[in-house]
């Protein structure tokens, strides 16, 4: 005691000194560098690149070639029958996909739109890798819709538009309201990726030449920064945070509507809406965690932006929603099963005991177990690693968890004469196909816009400082927005 | 009467007795399958092949279902149901069709199938609770000369195409049709579908609903009728008379 | 871009769209008040013209139905039943149903040709040429013709009866997979020695009470199914009464599914079960049994068939209370080495109870319209032809309607005697297993396509000749047989010179005496008239029952045949085999035919061995593992199906696939059980097939079946939920 005693008073002043270097270090709020070096920074991740990505950019570029370009063109020209659906099982693994892109998508305006609005500072650096997820998996989604449609030709005939057919959609059914929805998210989600991207994209325009510069004076609308523009801007973002949450969380309700809306054994839940809403975010939080692992260790002077307490913050959202999720799950399960329905009661034990069961048991596992047995842990949550896996594998259970929900139920019906498993045809190499294509789209947009929003982190940084209190180092923020 | 060939859409379903019925008696069906044929030959339904018919994508309109209850000895087979649309008079397939595909024809009571209209989403397959619909999961080849033998009354449908019994619609109009070009009301057992047509038990009677003196809407009474999973509010229009296995029934 | 109007309007515009777009998908369906039309109207709402409606005869099996095919167009395009025939009153089977895949079948053989005996292709020859090598084949030495004939071609029959017996040939043979698989032959010898005729018997089961089926799968094939299940129904649902139906085989078939009880018999003790019942009836009625089923042991009877002595009983008593009771004889269980013991116990049942003549009795069918030049050959009959051809005596041979080199068992050794054969002359429509090998191929019309006639032999109660036009032009440059052999014969002179002109002159002599006949469905002034109504009205038939009251001719004071021998062949498990009931013999190369489930397992495209679970557990057989099913005539691989209505010392198999050359749907496909038969007959000269016992072996591979049926599969995954 004596001795620790001894040595605090010792090195009082190294351990003050210390701890605000370590808060410092700890916090890139509270680690400002100049605005030039910053730019510049970012400016250099977006520019640098090695002939490793470029070597990744075309293997996928081949696999979306192959896996999109021609599997779907075979299955346009030849028909679904070479998927895996029959009947009864009408809906396969587009379907899976569709829904759980819409659930990626979910992160990107959870993260940039809640927690701004929930004033979540650690948020700042990472709005924008997480915008981009939401357009390009909604990107994903739509292609999935796509692929699924027996008659993908026609399926400009979703559009509410006055045509020579005298027919509108039949705004009855679910789908059409999918189709709105999902376009509403697609159009605001872009928009609200836009906005906060123009004075970047300004600040890009004066630090570029060449292609770059004439691309990005198109895109910067001319921005310069006047007092005038920065009110509007502001203005407008936080009008469009307020109002796209309505539009994030109505989407993937109306997706749960696709299922809860239908008279089948285990799809009509009432809880299916914000039973969705969580299971997006289980799988959009994970991912944007896992996509900025990745983009930490890839990309140039990333490190300085994206931080060890980022992760932390994201493995804390992760681990709350794993446990908002497990209760809806809970939910859902107890109160279908307590009806005592028999179809939904034989439902229920397809789940577990079908020929898939080892996908309902990984999906409890990796989306309850796995998160609550390591996200406690802070030194698990800052491992980039370690986190990186869990996201994968919460991912991957969120995705069997579609599964388990689209195709496999879809097994059990009123009528056991007609019972049938599914086994995936095409939907394979398609489901990898949208997945290269996302990467690849998301590859190339990190070298093509600035991925950290440059001037939120440096308004950030302005407003965040430490002050003292007697001997404590305390962060204080000063609120710039309103 | 130009327009009665015109299928409107009703928004709002009243619960109405149904215009055309089919009853099915279980008790003398005989499982032979000659509806099942008759109903591909009438409605140019294309068959799949054995692999894919094995993975449930035949076309059958119509399916016969049974299957064996116990264990050997005791095994004891259920009645012969041949399973087709039931006509809801509020049919779960017709409000998620979001291109109006699947609609309800207020002339005949009938949920019409407009194959020209369906873009493929399945919606209608997956919330109909009788699996009574079929997908064309591929343009099905029938080399020539076997198109010869195609129905001139029926659409061919193509892949991407969602597609049900029609309760022989094309019979329908044609049987109307005559008469009213003799000045007469249709007589009761006039039109029948293919299915009832062949069908060498006379177990699936046909007709008319709204009138309560024809020969389907006395046995959609009788006691033993019973409509499938009714307690969903579909409002079928198919009554099954169920089998009774007793030895010497009177009246 | 200007920076002056982008972003503000921008915003504003985008904004207008979403309240644009939410007032519309807030606003309601705008259907309410719209009509909405089709997009383009479908042919379901427009008229495509008049069809044009023939009466005909449906000669996918013998039984012959009368049809109504619509035509437009020159296409036949359905085929209905013809609602005045007394046979079927407008009703069909799925095979008739399909039959229009037959004649448009992209397999038909579209031209005459010949060939290297040994090559698959043929060298397309001319009509004249044609006629050339058939009046050649006359003129040669007519004991070296045979002429093979199937059963659905009877005015071809007739006149090959004809041409034969004018040139001095033998008499044709006919035969067909029906008559093996229903053991007719056995089945007449039985009627001949209970009642001592030889018209068929007729099974009024529309006006029994209680009906005990032995075996025949009268709802599936036996005799005419269209006109037993429509007797089935009015066994039901006919009158005031609910007929009570008890089946006793060792598998449940499709009619003992529709049976109030089934009765899982051993195989081959059917006529034993029969006689303990009659004996148990005898009892309660008159006090004592007759001497045919006095010396049944009760006992030894219930053990030997598996069928406890509480039932005997019971099913006696209902037996022995009922109205109107009927036993119908087994089918497949006649082809057991004391098949004819079987049928004439069963049919002692009936002469028991008196039924005879009596409504929901037995009665004898009428002579035919038109005389029955004869009955079938049995299957010693065929022995006795392939001795013939293996001794060299036979140089032509003439195939039609039939397809023997499938249709025959191949311990027969029909194929391999073919090499003895100068040349084989088919007439087939269709390319199989026959003309594929034949010299000469010499296409008829499709049944559709041509003239002809059908006497109805079973069913009836009326005379009845069903015609038969043609629907529509012939489609392939094929040719009638009759037309054939008639221009032929003129040519090749002498004796082999019929008197008609051509195969229509040929019918109308044939029904030429039916104008006379009193009570007929219509009257002719002249022959003309008359063939006008034939063709219209698709046949004669007399309008009154002309059906007799068969008389016992004593055979229950005889002691029946008490065969001790019950199964054939070694192994460990009896092999029932019936006929396919979508497919029957010839029914495969149709595709849809092929995609109609098989009504007790829905499998479809293939063939099967249906197996007891417990039995498959004990061998460790699951769904879809392929085993090898041996007997000492030959083996053949085959995908299991576990299915629960089976005896477990039996498997069945059906027949109707394993063709090896019948047109691309039928080809390679599936297992021919009848490879398995031995060469055993019974007393009446049927084969024993019936009893054979085989052995299984497993294969490691696995096929899986078509089945249309879903729930086993999730069954298996389940367990018992």
């Amino acid at each position: 005691m004596a001795v620790l005693a001894d040595s605090t008073k010792s090195f009082a002043h190294p351990i003050e000194h210390d701890h605000e270097a370590h808060l410092r270090e700890e916090h890139l709020m509270l680690d400002p560098r100049p605005r030039g070096e910053m730019n510049a920074m970012v400016m250099e991740a977006m520019t640098t690149t090695s002939w490793k990505f470029w070597a990744v950019a075309a293997f996928l570029a081949v696999v979306v070639v192959i896996c999109l370009g021609y599997y779907w063109g075979y299955m346009i020209t030849s028909g679904l029958g070479v998927a895996g659906i029959n009947r009864p099982i009408y809906w396969g693994i587009f379907l899976v996909n569709t829904v759980f892109w819409i659930g990626i998508s979910h992160a990107g305006t959870f993260v940039s739109a809640l927690l701004k609005v929930f004033k979540a500072e650690f948020r700042r650096p990472f709005t924008r890798a997480a915008e981009l997820m939401t357009t390009f998996g909604l990107v994903q989604a739509g292609l999935s819709i796509f692929m699924h449609m027996g008659r993908v030709w026609l399926s400009y005939w979703l559009m509410p538009y006055p045509n020579e057919r005298g027919l509108w959609p039949n705004f009855h059914s679910p789908l059409a309201w999918d189709f709105l929805a999902i376009n509403t998210y697609l159009l605001s989600s872009t928009m609200y990726l836009f906005m906060p991207l123009i004075p970047d994209l300004a600040m890009a325009r004066d630090r570029s030449t060449g292609w770059r510069k004439s691309l990005y004076r198109v895109l910067a609308l001319g921005f310069r920064g006047t007092e005038g523009e920065w009110a509007h801007l502001r203005f407008a973002m936080n009008l469009f945070a307020f109002a796209i949450l309505p539009v994030m969380f109505s989407v993937h309700t109306i997706v749960s509507w696709d299922f809860a809306a239908a008279m089948r054994p285990g799809w009509s839940s009432t809880i299916f809406g914000p039973y969705f809403v969580i299971g997006a975010l289980q799988s959009g939080i994970s991912a944007v965690a896992m996509v900025l692992i990745v983009v930490r260790a890839t990309m140039k002077n990333m490190k300085y932006f994206i931080r060890p307490e980022h992760l932390d913050a994201l493995g804390k959202l992760m681990l709350i929603i794993s446990m908002a999720w497990a209760y809806f799950f809970f939910n859902d399960y107890l109160v279908q099963w307590y009806n005592g329905d028999k179809w939904t009661d034989l439902l229920l034990h397809f789940h577990e005991e079908g020929p898939v069961g080892w996908m309902w048991l990984a999906m409890l596992f990796f989306n309850i177990a796995v998160p609550w047995a390591t996200l406690w842990n802070k030194s698990i949550r800052r491992n980039p690693t370690a986190l990186f896996a869990i996201g994968f594998f919460v991912n991957v259970a969120m995705w069997f968890e579609r599964y388990i929900i689209v195709p496999t139920s879809l097994s059990i019906n009123r009528f056991p004469f007609t019972y049938q498993f599914y086994k995936p045809g095409v939907e394979i190499p398609l489901s990898f196909g949208t997945l290269a294509l996302f990467i690849l789209l998301y590859m190339l947009a990190s070298r093509i816009i600035p991925l950290v929003p440059v001037w939120e982190v440096q308004e950030g940084q302005m407003a965040h400082s430490l002050k003292k209190f007697g001997n404590e180092s305390i962060i204080t923020i000063s609120d710039l927005e309103e | 009467m130009a327009n009665h060939n015109i299928p409107e859409v009703k928004a709002n379903w009243e619960e109405t007795s149904g215009v055309w019925g089919m009853s099915i008696d279980m008790d003398v069906c005989s499982g032979c399958q000659a509806c099942v044929a008759a109903c591909a030959m009438e409605n140019n339904i294309a068959f799949v092949g054995e692999e894919d018919s094995g993975y449930g994508r035949s076309l059958h309109w119509l399916r016969v279902e049974h299957t064996f209850e116990g264990e050997y000895p005791e095994v004891e087979a259920t009645p012969f149901q041949p399973i087709g649309c039931q006509q809801c008079g509020h049919a779960p397939c017709e409000p998620v069709c979001p291109v109006f595909a699947s609609v309800h024809s207020k002339n005949e009571d009938l949920n019409l199938q407009v194959y020209n209209r369906c873009v493929g989403t399945r919606y209608c397959a997956n919330n109909c609770p009788y699996v009574a619909r079929v997908f064309n999961m591929r343009d099905y080849e029938r080399p020539e000369p076997l198109p010869n033998q195609f129905n001139p009354d029926v659409t061919v449908r193509r892949r991407g195409i969602m597609e049900k019994c029609t309760f022989c619609i094309q019979r329908i109009h044609q049987g109307q049709d005559k008469a009213k070009a003799d000045g007469r009301e249709l007589l009761d057992g006039e039109v029948v579908p293919a299915c009832a047509q062949a069908c060498p038990a006379d177990a699936i009677v046909f007709g008319r609903l709204d009138d309560p003196e024809s020969k389907v809407s006395k046995l959609s009474k009788a006691g033993r009728g019973v409509k499938l999973i009714e307690e969903l509010g579909t409002l079928p229009r198919v009554t099954f008379l169920e089998e009774e296995k007793t030895y010497g029934r009177t009246g | 871009m200007s920076e002056k109007l982008s972003r503000r309007d921008f915003i504003k515009l985008a904004g207008t769209g979403i309240a644009v777009t939410s007032a519309i998908t807030g606003c309601g369906p705008a259907s309410r008040y719209t009509t909405r039309e089709p997009y383009t109207k479908m042919p379901e709402y427009n008229y495509n013209g008049k069809s044009t409606y023939y009466a005909t005869t449906c000669r996918e099996c013998p039984a012959g139905c009368g049809i109504v095919v619509r035509t437009m167009q020159g296409r036949a395009i359905k085929v209905e039943g013809n609602p005045i025939h007394p046979v079927n009153l407008g009703k069909t089977c799925a095979r008739g149903q399909a039959s229009l895949h037959g004649l448009y079948n992209p397999d038909r053989i579209q031209e005459p040709g010949t060939r290297t005996r040994g090559d698959s292709a043929l060298t397309a020859i001319d009509w004249e040429a044609a006629i050339q090598i058939v009046s050649d084949a006359l003129t040669s030495d007519p004991n070296s013709l045979v002429f093979l004939s199937g059963l659905a071609n009877d005015h071809v029959y007739d006149l090959a009866v004809e041409l034969c017996a004018s040139i001095g040939a033998p008499k044709p043979i006919r035969f067909s997979a029906f008559e093996l698989f229903e053991s007719q032959a056995t089945l007449r010898q039985a009627t001949k020695t209970v009642f001592g005729s030889t018209n068929p018997l007729y099974f009024d089961l529309a006006n029994s009470d209680v009906t005990y089926s032995f075996g025949a799968g009268f709802l599936e094939t036996w005799q005419n199914p269209v006109a037993n299940t429509r007797g089935f129904s009015k066994f039901r649902r006919g009158s005031d009464k609910r007929g009570y139906l008890v089946v006793f085989e060792p598998r449940m078939s499709q009619t003992a599914m529709k049976a109030d009880e089934w009765i899982p018999v051993a195989p081959g003790t059917e006529g034993l079960v029969a006689s303990a019942i009659g004996k148990l009836v005898a009892e309660a009625k008159l006090g004592s049994a007759p001497v045919a089923f006095k010396s049944v042991n009760i006992e030894e009877a219930s053990t030997l068939s598996g069928v406890s002595v509480e039932t005997l009983e019971r099913l006696a008593t209902i037996f022995a209370n009922a109205q109107a009771p009927l036993a119908i004889p087994p089918a497949t269980a006649s082809g057991a080495p004391n098949g004819l013991g079987s049928v004439i116990s069963t049919l002692n049942l009936n002469v028991l109870v008196n039924n005879l003549g009596k409504p929901g009795g037995l009665y004898l069918s009428p002579d035919a319209a038109i005389p029955a030049m004869d009955s079938s050959a049995t299957y010693k009959d065929l022995q006795d032809l392939v001795g013939k051809i293996n001794a060299g005596k036979v140089k032509t041979l003439f195939v039609h309607g039939l397809n023997p080199v499938f249709e025959f068992p191949a311990s027969l050794g029909f194929e391999a005697s073919l090499a003895n054969v100068e040349t084989i002359v088919s007439f087939s429509t269709y390319a199989d297993e026959t003309s594929s090998i034949a010299d000469v191929v010499l296409p008829d019309h499709s049944a559709l396509e041509s003239f002809g006639y059908q006497r109805v032999k079973t069913n009836t109660l009326v005379p009845i000749l069903s015609g038969a036009q043609p629907v529509v032009a012939p489609f392939y440059n094929t040719m009638s047989t009759v037309d054939l052999l008639l221009v032929a014969g003129a040519k090749a002179g002498g004796k082999a010179i019929l008197p008609y002109k051509d195969e229509v002159e040929f019918i109308q002599a044939k029904i030429e005496p039916l104008m006379e006949a009193a009570d007929g469905y219509f009257n002719g002034a002249d022959l003309p008239t008359y063939w006008a109504s034939f063709q219209q009205f698709g046949g004669w038939w007399q309008n009154s029952n002309s059906s007799t009251a068969p008389v016992s001719a004593g055979s229950l004071d005889v002691a029946p045949q008490i065969s001790t021998e019950l199964s054939i062949g070694e192994g460990e498990l009896f092999l029932h085999t019936y006929l396919s009931p979508i497919l029957a013999e010839a029914g495969a190369n149709k595709p849809w035919l092929q995609e109609v489930p098989d009504p007790a397992t829905t499998v479809m495209w293939n063939t099967w061995l249906e197996i007891n679970p417990k039995t498959a557990e004990e061998m460790n057989l699951a769904n879809d593992e392929v085993v090898k099913v041996i007997t000492e005539a030959g083996e053949i691989e085959v995908s299991v199906l576990v299915y629960k209505a089976i005896r477990p010392d039996v498997v069945a198999i059906p027949f109707g696939q394993g063709h090896k050359n019948y047109g691309r749907y039928a080809s390679n496909r599936g297992a021919n059980p009848a490879d398995l038969f031995g060469s055993t007959v019974n007393e009446a000269g049927d084969l024993v097939y019936s009893s054979q016992k085989v052995k299984i072996e497993k294969t490691g591979k696995k096929y899986p079946l078509s089945r249309m049926e879903g729930y086993t599969k999730l069954e298996r995954d389940l367990g018992e939920h």
